[in-house]
């Protein structure tokens, strides 16, 4: 290889090692482009949300529709009770966290054809994965598209530190694709206003939290969370996703006034 | 399942699950969230006492096949007089083993990965151009293994079919990488993606229960500083993943992330690292030796 072909940190990267902290650390600059910078990605909760049926999804699709010219949305969906089930029947015989991330893609998978298919007379389409390349073109045509949240790890998930259960679900699966392609906002539709200080269906006294920083939410320790921890986690180490809100969707206009960049649930950021 | 059972008869009835006296009984069933009964039900995957819960023994779906990474820059780039003397190996491995060989994308990787990042293009677009790189070389592989029944398989159907093609053939090669592609995590420093063909080999003999891990580099395994520039440092023949965490090494010949992979390993409890260089070592690391670093992993929360 022609060594004047490579900068610099070419010439770093073909020589040295990717496991070297110091050359890691260079490779920061420049910083990433922005992809998508007009995008939002909606994360709309399984069963949160659409366990709920028509009572839940019905305005919601209607307000998507609504948003269709004024905002482009990038639509994943959660799994939710069926994959619950999914993970109880394989915790039980046993099977790996790789083969329980399978069967949670599957529900997602099954919740993003739903969505789909109540959006489809507006032209917007399903896409795997693999069709994440016409993303791009899709949205500039259409306004939005409906994907799987589950990140596609499939057999390759890593286990998490407690337990079986897929540490990286659709939460995080969705706030990656925000953070990839650079988009102005990531939204978590839910069933509840956002965060507590407990879950607010079991706990009377859980107390509502506007705001918070990682820092603080992790001086908190709190045993459950409204969003994946692993979210929380690479908002760390993010470039572009610094901050995420979660919503309560089940309350009409709230999804409208997230995507116009107003505080209507709870918005937690990286500092 | 009653979930299950439940929720066939309800169809078969067409009756609502308003109507129906086994979900109306349930606690808590008129949350407006329609369930199915499950251990999980209603539960939030994200507390702790249930994520607890969850912790039980896995079941091992290829017990007796072994998992073997081939570096990419360090053998695939290394030409032919290094290439040949490992397929050899492993031609001869295959005689007796059921082998699952991964391949690293090598100084292509590299070279996409720096002109990506001159570009500004973000970590999860990286790993999606470095899939390439690997897939070429499983594919280099997989040609002069061929005459041992061995190929490349594409890696949309290679984890769904992979004990098929266990049971059918001695071995199987895939790009190590695993597919996480636009979905790759971000690593807390830099923008290389964290998870290569190391981290992606791990995961599937994890995954697999699969009885070992070989990593096959150009170094005879870990020493504590990088012996291509350090001649006479010694090698450290097995180590603990808090012991190498605690000791920090600025470099290691395998990816980072192995070590946090390796403490939430539930089957794998360690792998070792090989020279290429010096093929007889691949033959007997694959029948139980030690001949290189063997690098264990300490169980956290256990």
């Amino acid at each position: 290889m022609e060594d004047d072909l490579l900068t610099q940190l070419g010439r770093s990267l073909v020589f040295g090692s990717l496991d070297d902290a110091r050359l890691m650390a260079q490779t920061s600059a420049p910083p990433p482009v922005q992809i998508l910078p007009e995008a939002n990605v909606i994360k709309i909760g399984g069963q949160s949300f659409i366990d709920r049926g028509r009572v839940a999804v019905f305005p919601l699709i209607d307000e998507i529709v609504e948003n269709l010219g004024r905002h482009k949305m990038i639509i994943g969906t959660g799994a939710g009770t069926r994959a619950r089930h999914a993970y109880s029947v394989g915790l039980n015989l046993g099977l790996p966290t790789g083969v329980l991330s399978v069967l949670g893609t599957f529900v997602s998978m099954q919740n993003a054809r739903m969505l789909n298919y109540l959006l489809a007379k507006h032209g917007i389409p399903f896409i795997e994965p693999a069709q994440f390349a016409q993303l791009p073109h899709y949205l500039a045509e259409r306004g939005a598209v409906v994907f799987f949240g589950m990140p596609p790890y499939v057999y390759w998930h890593a286990n998490p530190a407690v337990g079986r259960i897929p540490p990286h679900r659709t939460d995080t699966g969705s706030y990656l694709v925000s953070e990839v392609f650079g988009t102005r906002s990531m939204i978590f539709v839910k069933d509840e206003k956002g965060l507590y200080t407990a879950d607010p269906k079991k706990d009377r006294n859980a107390k509502f939290i506007g705001k918070i920083t990682l820092t603080e939410l992790e001086q908190l320790d709190l045993r459950d969370l409204v969003v994946e921890r692993s979210v929380l986690d690479m908002m760390r180490n993010a470039t572009h996703r610094r901050s995420i809100q979660i919503i309560n969707g089940l309350e009409p206009r709230n999804l409208t006034r997230a995507l116009d960049g107003e505080h209507v649930g709870t918005i937690i950021t990286a500092e | 399942m009653p979930g299950v059972t439940v929720a066939t008869s309800l169809l078969e009835k067409g009756i609502s699950e308003e109507e129906s006296p086994i979900l109306s009984e349930l606690p808590g069933s008129k949350d407006g969230r329609h369930h199915v009964q499950s251990m999980l039900m209603r539960e939030s995957l994200l507390d702790k006492d249930v994520q607890k819960s969850t912790e039980t023994p896995v079941f091992k779906m290829l017990p007796e096949a072994h998992v073997i990474k081939i570096g990419g820059r360090s053998v695939m780039d290394a030409g032919r007089a290094i290439v040949y003397p490992v397929v050899e190996a492993l031609a001869q491995c295959l005689k007796t083993k059921k082998l699952i060989i991964g391949t690293g994308g090598g100084v292509r990787s590299r070279h996409v990965l720096s002109i990506g990042i001159d570009l500004g293009l973000p970590t999860g677009v990286l790993a999606q151009l470095a899939l390439a790189d690997s897939l070429g070389n499983a594919h280099i592989l997989g040609t002069l293994l061929a005459p041992f029944g061995v190929v490349a398989i594409p890696p949309e159907i290679f984890g769904h079919l992979l004990p098929l093609f266990i049971a059918s053939a001695p071995g199987v090669i895939f790009n190590g990488d695993p597919p996480y592609s636009l979905w790759e995590h971000l690593p807390p420093s830099g923008r290389i993606p964290p998870h290569r063909s190391d981290a992606g080999s791990l995961l599937l003999a994890e995954c697999f229960g699969c009885k070992s891990l070989t990593l096959v580099k150009d170094v005879d395994g870990l020493y504590d500083r990088d012996p291509r520039h350090h001649p006479g440092v010694g090698l450290i023949r097995e180590i603990d993943s808090s012991d190498l965490k605690r000791r920090n090494f600025e470099s290691l010949p395998f990816e980072r992330v192995l070590l946090d992979l390796l403490e939430n390993a539930r089957q794998l409890r360690s792998f070792q690292i090989v020279n290429g260089r010096r093929p007889e070592q691949i033959v007997a690391a694959l029948g139980g030796e030690h001949v290189g670093t063997i690098v264990y992993g300490n169980r956290k929360n256990n």
